[in-house]
C-alpha cells in the first residue's frame, strides 16, 4: 500500500496562521462501497460465499478523485443528482465515512448537519433532546448553556420546552433540530437538504439568517434547489459520476446542473 | 489519537450524556420504575431458592446458603445484562452512527454503563441480606472490587468482539442467547462445587475445567471473600500458577476484541 488513506482535522489554535488560506482542502478522494450481492447479512450465507469461493459483494464507486478547496467564510454549494455521490463526499468530510484513498485536511472545528435532529428521541423533553444533540456534536454542556437561549428563541418553542418531543407537531421537532444546527458554534458548518423546514413564516427567517452568514462563517450547503445557489452561494460545485464536473459561480453551475438532463434528451 | 484521546472532555460528555438517557428511558412508563432493578434479581433469586435451597436441597453443608445464592444469581444477571446489552448496542444504536461522528466504543461503554449501575445497587442489596443472615464483615469484603473490575473487563472484551461481529452477522445475538443458557449450567452458580468434585473419577478433573472459566472464578472468589471461606476458589482446585489462567484470559479477550473492534469500528457507519 503506497498511498495510505489520511484524514487529518487540525484544530484552529494549533494551526499557525499561514495554513489559514482554506477552512478545507479535499486531495484526490476515493471512495468505494462494498455493496452485499445476495443475500449475505447472514452466517450461513457468508460461509456459502466463502465455501464457494464468491465474494459475497461487489465494490460500487462512489467516488473517484474528488480534490477542491475552501476558503475560510465561504459559502459553497454541491450539487448534483441523485446518485452522484454529494451525500458520500459530505460524510467523508463529516469523518462518518473512511476514504480510502485521498486526504482531507480541516482547519478549525467542523459542525456536521447530515441529517437533522440526530439523537432525537421522543420519550425525552425538548430540552433534554437539545443537550442530547448538543453532546453528540461534540458539545459541553457550558457551551450548550451558552447557547441554549438562543436555540429556543430561534426555533419559538420557549413554551414546550419541558413538554416530551413526542408531543411536539412534527412542525415544532423539525424548527427545533433546525434551530440547534443554525445556532451551534462551530467554524465550518455542513448542512445537507434541510432549508426547507417549518411554515413560511420560519423559512423567511431561516432564508434571512442564511443571507446574513455570508462571509462571516464557512458553509457546505448541499441542495437541489439552484434558487438557493445563487441567492445564497459564493461558489458552487457540480459533482457528478464521483467527480467534480463543474466548479465557479453560482450561476455557471446551476446552469450546467440544469443542462445535466438537457443533454440525455 | 491513541490512549490518552480516548476519555477527553468531549467523549467523557457524549458518554455521559448517553447514559443518563437510556437510564431515563429503561424504566419510563412503569409503575415501579427503577425498583425492577432490585426486584428483579430478587425475584429471580426467589425462585432459584424455592427449587434449589427448598425443594432440591443443594444447600445443604454450606453455611449463609441464601446470600450464597444471590450473590452468585446477581454477578451472573450482570454478566448476561452487560453482553446483552453491549453485543446490541452498535446495530440498536445504527441510526447514530450513519449520522454522525463520533468514536464507536462509547456507545459499548454507555450500553453497559446500567447493567454497571444496577450492579452497583444490588451488591449494596447483599451487603445488607449477609449482614441480616448473620455473616461478620471482614477485610476481605475489600478485594470484592478487584473481581468486579475483572467481570466487567471479561464483559466489555466480549461485547467489543461480538457487537463488532454483530453488525454484519446478527445471527450472533441468537447463538450468545443459547450460548448463555448453557454458560449458566456450566458454571457453580446453583450448585456447590464441592458436588462436582465428589461425583465421580473425573469430578476433579471437571472442577478443574469449570473453575478455569473466568465468570465462575470472579462467582467463586466473591463468595469465598464476601460470604464463606468455605466456597472452593480456582486457586484451591487448579494446581499453582495454573491459577492465572483466568486473569490472562480475561486480559486476552479484551486486548484482542478491542484491537478488532477499533479495526471494523471504521465501516460501522456503511455496514450496519
Amino acid at each position: 500500500m503506497s498511498k495510505l488513506p489520511r484524514c487529518i482535522h487540525k484544530s484552529h489554535k494549533s494551526t499557525p496562521s499561514s495554513d489559514q488560506a482554506y477552512a478545507i482542502r479535499v486531495h484526490d478522494l476515493h471512495k468505494s462501497f462494498r455493496l452485499p450481492t445476495e443475500r449475505a447479512a447472514g452466517l450461513k450465507q457468508a460461509i456459502f460465499n466463502w465455501l464457494k469461493g464468491v465474494k459475497g459483494y461487489t465494490e460500487q464507486q462512489v467516488l473517484r478523485g474528488v480534490s477542491f478547496d475552501i476558503r475560510p467564510g465561504e459559502f459553497v454549494g454541491i450539487v448534483g443528482r441523485n446518485g452522484s455521490g454529494k451525500s458520500t463526499l459530505l460524510k467523508c468530510l463529516a469523518q462518518i465515512y473512511y476514504p480510502e484513498q485521498g486526504s482531507i485536511t480541516v482547519n478549525g472545528t467542523l459542525v456536521p448537519f447530515i441529517e437533522l435532529g440526530v439523537g432525537f428521541n421522543p420519550e425525552l423533553t425538548g430540552r433534554e433532546n437539545v443537550y442530547l444533540n448538543g453532546a453528540l456534536l461534540g458539545f459541553s454542556h457550558k457551551e450548550m448553556d451558552a447557547m441554549y437561549d438562543e436555540i429556543v428563541h430561534f426555533a419559538e418553542l420557549e413554551p414546550f420546552m419541558d413538554a416530551k418531543l413526542k408531543n411536539y407537531s412534527s412542525g415544532m421537532q423539525v424548527r427545533l433540530a433546525f434551530s440547534i444546527a443554525i445556532r451551534a458554534r462551530g467554524d465550518i458548518l455542513i448542512l445537507d437538504e434541510v432549508l426547507a423546514v417549518g411554515d413560511a413564516a420560519f423559512q423567511e427567517k431561516c432564508n434571512d439568517y442564511f443571507a446574513s452568514l455570508h462571509g462571516e462563517q464557512t458553509v457546505i450547503l448541499v441542495t437541489h434547489s439552484m434558487e438557493n445557489v445563487r441567492r445564497f452561494c459564493d461558489r458552487a460545485i457540480l459533482i457528478e459520476n464521483g467527480k467534480v464536473a463543474v466548479e465557479g459561480k453560482p450561476d455557471v453551475v446551476a446552469t450546467a446542473y440544469n443542462n445535466l438532463w438537457k443533454k440525455e434528451d | 489519537m491513541g490512549i490518552p484521546h480516548i476519555f477527553c472532555h468531549k467523549n467523557r460528555i457524549l458518554l455521559g450524556e448517553l447514559i443518563k438517557t437510556d437510564f431515563k428511558l429503561r424504566y419510563q412508563g412503569s409503575v415501579l420504575g427503577y425498583l425492577w432493578a432490585i426486584l428483579r434479581p430478587l425475584l429471580m433469586f426467589a425462585i432459584l431458592y424455592i427449587v434449589f435451597a427448598k425443594i432440591l436441597r443443594f444447600g445443604d453443608g454450606i453455611p449463609h446458603y441464601p446470600v450464597y445464592l444471590l450473590t452468585g444469581t446477581v454477578l451472573w444477571n450482570f454478566f448476561t445484562e452487560c453482553t446483552g446489552q453491549g453485543i446490541q448496542s452498535i446495530v440498536m444504536r445504527g441510526e447514530l452512527l450513519r449520522k454522525i461522528s463520533f468514536p464507536k466504543y462509547i456507545v459499548v461503554l454507555a450500553a453497559t454503563a446500567t447493567a454497571l449501575i444496577n450492579l452497583a445497587i444490588n451488591l449494596c442489596v447483599i451487603l445488607i441480606f449477609a449482614l441480616i443472615n448473620g455473616v461478620s464483615p471482614s477485610w476481605s469484603w475489600l478485594l470484592v472490587p478487584f473481581s468486579v473490575v475483572e467481570l466487567y473487563a471479561f464483559s466489555l472484551g466480549i461485547s467489543f468482539l461480538l457487537g463488532a461481529i454483530n453488525v454484519k452477522y446478527r445471527d450472533i445475538t441468537s447463538i450468545w442467547d443459547v450460548l448463555i443458557q448453557a454458560l449458566f449450567y456450566a458454571i457453580p452458580i446453583i450448585y456447590p462445587l464441592s458436588m462436582v468434585i465428589e461425583s465421580g473419577s473425573y469430578g476433579m478433573l471437571a472442577a478443574q475445567v469449570i473453575m478455569l472459566n473466568p465468570i465462575a472464578q470472579v462467582i467463586q472468589d466473591v463468595r469465598h471473600n464476601l460470604i464463606t471461606s468455605q466456597a472452593v476458589t480456582t486457586w484451591e482446585v487448579v494446581p499453582g500458577w495454573y491459577g492465572l489462567i483466568p486473569i490472562l484470559l480475561v486480559i486476552l479477550v479484551l486486548v484482542l476484541a478491542t484491537l478488532f473492534f477499533r479495526k471494523r469500528s471504521k465501516r460501522f457507519a456503511e455496514e450496519v
